[in-house]
């Protein structure tokens, strides 16, 4: 397949001839995920157990504190909804064939967009608040284009631009946030608060911006599966010699695939401003567009997947202070943890032991990272 | 074919290894060295688990680092352990991991009944008075490390803040007198945080006190990942050294000691090239930096925490702010580099800052 396109990589992520997808085939893409989580447990509770605390124990209390308690599972939620939406950016793009490791650029980008949207205008809730989501959508869908472009008429590499992408957003968002957008008379490199009008509200202990973010993965799940533009995207992601001469644009193609996958990872980045913080400031937006990667690699580039995968994640993450406050052990522990998930997902010792008995073509058909 | 898929998941997940080390500094959430767990090293009055509600019990929350990064967060950690054991209580901590867990993790010990809480750090500072104002009528004092207090005051959040101008103020004194070459400098962290711009200009105007010759450079770091860019700092401390420099005044986290930890490896360090260190003694929080070492200009934090925690214990924390004191450290290894005269002078000047007799005339405009 690479013949006509050598700079294309297969990451075995596009989905298979729905003919050999039935439920049996299915089965072992669900399992090599779960049994890698639980290994990558079992590693880190020996690590826990190193150290003189009961890995039970220690379980115990990263997800009781996360789960029992409404302010908890109030954090769960909020820590879960970006996870969830860089999950399904990184999913898209991995349909499409492309790797897109720029989520975290792209949802600084859409964090700031909707923090200006926010607070620069005084509107109406009705046409303030899906304004500035969208508004966050289109910075995203606007930046991940960039590396889109490159891709599809220059053939540059996307993994490398949206790296180097990654970086231009953050210096682009620090100037931002320090100069043109900075709050007055505010020692903080901040914006300023966003409008009521704009925030995104919290029924009870659920945030709306994890209930559009459920929303977005089930029509993620359809959209891949059941229109022609997600069959584009598949088509282009298995075999693009195949989708041009099918008659398919692979060019436009792929730079839609990466808006799409860009607004994605701007809505995460707008959620938080409109639903968690209330205004952009630069760090606090860390890490959640490189946990995208992890977590499409976990839920193997299934959209819905992505929903359990990022509530793992979140809940370890909202659990990590209350495990370091009754047992002493450091909140590292849970990236510690993500990443021999992510050793094992993608390695494939686990899968080979997995499926020893099993004929490689069906497990090559399921996932393509089995053998 | 399949090697080649293989190939491209190692690779990814290589990247992503790689991607994964990056974003953790980018949130400053990693210290790489070990600290030895809180809970563990516990006993009788000192640091561990409360034991009940009748104990006297501290909680420290950090400030998106580790209790051991030889700068705020230790020194108020150090405070919180020494007052731990001069009330017979107990003293534990949580270290921030995602600034949008403060109030998260301050929960954890009101939740636990803890009688003081101390926030570390100014990025903390808004997250302290929601916190305090919530439990202004349940008897948790709050006690916000270098978090200055507007009004409105509340009165169960004691702001420790430290007049950075003075501290900043006496380095640069130092400096203008020691300087041979006419030049001296300083590797800050970003000016937007107020306490790091007061050092650098009480730096600057200190030394032209001393000296109206004196060249005076200050150099701050852009706002994100202001306090974690050693690589930054090195290199900035290095332009100034070529510039002729020959007392580089070093502040802002591992940004600052990058900075003193390559001016250590200049030729001449400690005989004709010298750093000064910020917040607390860097003689012993970074050994590598001792050879050039004259002094830090000091925030008495270690001090000024203790005496809080146990003014909350008497029910005495003052709320609003609570000036600690400032100073300089020992000159340790440089003693015998810096003349009499200016030891001297170097103290009446500290004594003259204290009383407020010497005034830095130092405003953030």
């Amino acid at each position: 397949m690479s013949t006509m396109d050598p700079s294309r990589t297969d990451l075995g992520f596009s989905d298979p001839d729905p003919r050999r997808s039935g439920p049996l085939d299915r089965i072992p893409s669900i399992v090599l995920p779960i049994v890698s989580v639980l290994l990558a447990f079992a590693v880190g509770g020996i690590l826990i157990w190193l150290q003189g605390v009961s890995p039970l124990r220690a379980y115990a209390v990263l997800f009781s504190n996360a789960l029992g308690t409404p302010e908890g599972l109030l954090r769960v939620m909020e820590k879960s909804t970006p996870l969830i939406l860089t999950g399904l950016a990184v999913t898209v793009g991995l349909r499409a064939g492309l790797f897109n490791i720029g989520a975290q650029g792209q949802l600084l980008v859409g964090a700031i967009g909707a923090a200006w949207a926010g607070y620069h205008f005084q509107l109406p809730l009705i046409v303030h608040l899906p304004f500035a989501v969208l508004f966050g959508m289109l910075c995203g869908a606007a930046w991940a284009s960039i590396a889109g472009v490159l891709r599809a008429y220059r053939s540059v590499s996307e993994v490398i631009t949206t790296i180097m992408l990654n970086a231009i957003a953050i210096a682009l968002v620090d100037y931002l946030a320090s100069e043109p957008l900075k709050e007055e008379g505010q020692p903080l490199t901040r914006t300023p608060a966003i409008a009521d009008s704009a925030a995104l509200p919290v029924f009870g202990i659920v945030p709306s911006g994890f209930l559009l973010a459920l929303a977005v993965a089930v029509f993620f799940g359809w959209y891949l599966t059941r229109t022609t533009q997600g069959f584009r995207f598949n088509t282009i992601g298995l075999n693009p010699s195949a989708a041009r001469y099918a008659g398919i644009s692979v060019k436009g193609t792929i730079v839609l695939a990466m808006a799409v996958s860009g607004a994605l990872a701007g809505l995460g980045g707008a959620i938080e401003t409109l639903g968690v913080t209330g205004r952009f400031e630069p760090a606090f937006n860390a890490g959640l567009g490189f946990d995208g990667i992890t977590i499409a690699l976990l839920a193997r580039a299934n959209p819905l997947a992505t929903i359990p995968a990022a509530l793992l994640i979140g809940t370890m993450r909202t659990g990590a202070a209350a495990l370091q406050f009754q047992t002493g052990i450091e909140p590292e522990v849970v990236d510690v943890i993500l990443a021999i998930t992510l050793l094992f997902v993608s390695a494939p010792i686990v899968a080979r032991l997995l499926f020893r008995n099993r004929n490689i073509k069906q497990t090559t058909v399921t996932s393509g990272w089995g053998s | 074919m399949h090697r080649k898929i293989v190939l491209a998941a190692v690779a990814a997940s290589a990247l992503l290894l790689a991607a994964c080390g990056g974003s953790s500094s980018d949130s400053a959430s990693s210290g790489s060295s070990e600290s030895g767990g809180s809970s563990q090293a516990a006993g009788g009055g000192g640091e561990g688990d409360c034991p009940g509600p009748d104990a006297f019990c501290i909680g420290l929350v950090t400030d998106t680092g580790k209790v051991d990064d030889k700068s705020f967060n230790q020194s108020a950690w150090e405070g919180a352990k020494e007052a731990a054991k001069a009330t017979g209580g107990y003293a534990k901590y949580i270290e921030t991991v995602d600034p949008k867990d403060y109030a998260n993790n301050m929960n954890q010990f009101i939740s636990a009944g803890y009688d003081v809480i101390i926030t570390v750090g100014f990025l903390m500072g808004e997250a302290s008075v929601e916190a305090a104002d919530a439990q202004k009528d349940k008897g948790t004092t709050f006690i916000g490390v270098d978090q200055f207090q507007a009004d409105p005051i509340i009165p169960n959040l004691t702001g420790l803040v430290f007049s950075e101008d003075k501290a900043g103020y006496a380095a640069g004194y130092l400096a203008g007198l020691m300087t041979k070459t006419g030049k001296t400098g300083a590797v800050l962290g970003t000016d937007t945080v107020p306490p790091v711009k007061l050092f650098g200009e009480g730096y600057k105007a200190g030394a032209l006190a001393a000296n109206p010759n004196v060249e005076v450079t200050l150099v701050y770091h852009a706002p994100d990942n202001a306090f974690n860019d050693p690589e930054w700092g090195a290199a900035e401390a290095k332009k100034q050294l070529a510039q002729g420099a020959d007392i580089i005044f070093g502040a802002g986290g591992n940004t600052g000691n990058g900075a003193l930890i390559e001016i250590a490896k200049a030729a001449g360090a400690g005989e004709t090239i010298f750093c000064i260190g910020v917040d607390t003694d860097q003689y012993y929080t970074v050994p590598q930096a001792q050879k050039c070492l004259l002094t830090s200009a000091e925030k008495k934090l270690r001090e000024g925490t203790r005496d809080l925690i146990i003014l909350a214990k008497d029910g005495k924390a003052p709320g609003g702010n609570y000036f600690g004191l400032t100073g300089l450290a020992p000159y340790h290894d440089t003693e015998a580099a810096v003349p009499d005269d200016v030891k001297k002078k170097v103290e009446e000047v500290v004594k003259g800052l204290d009383a407020g007799t010497i005034l830095t005339n130092v405003t953030l405009g």
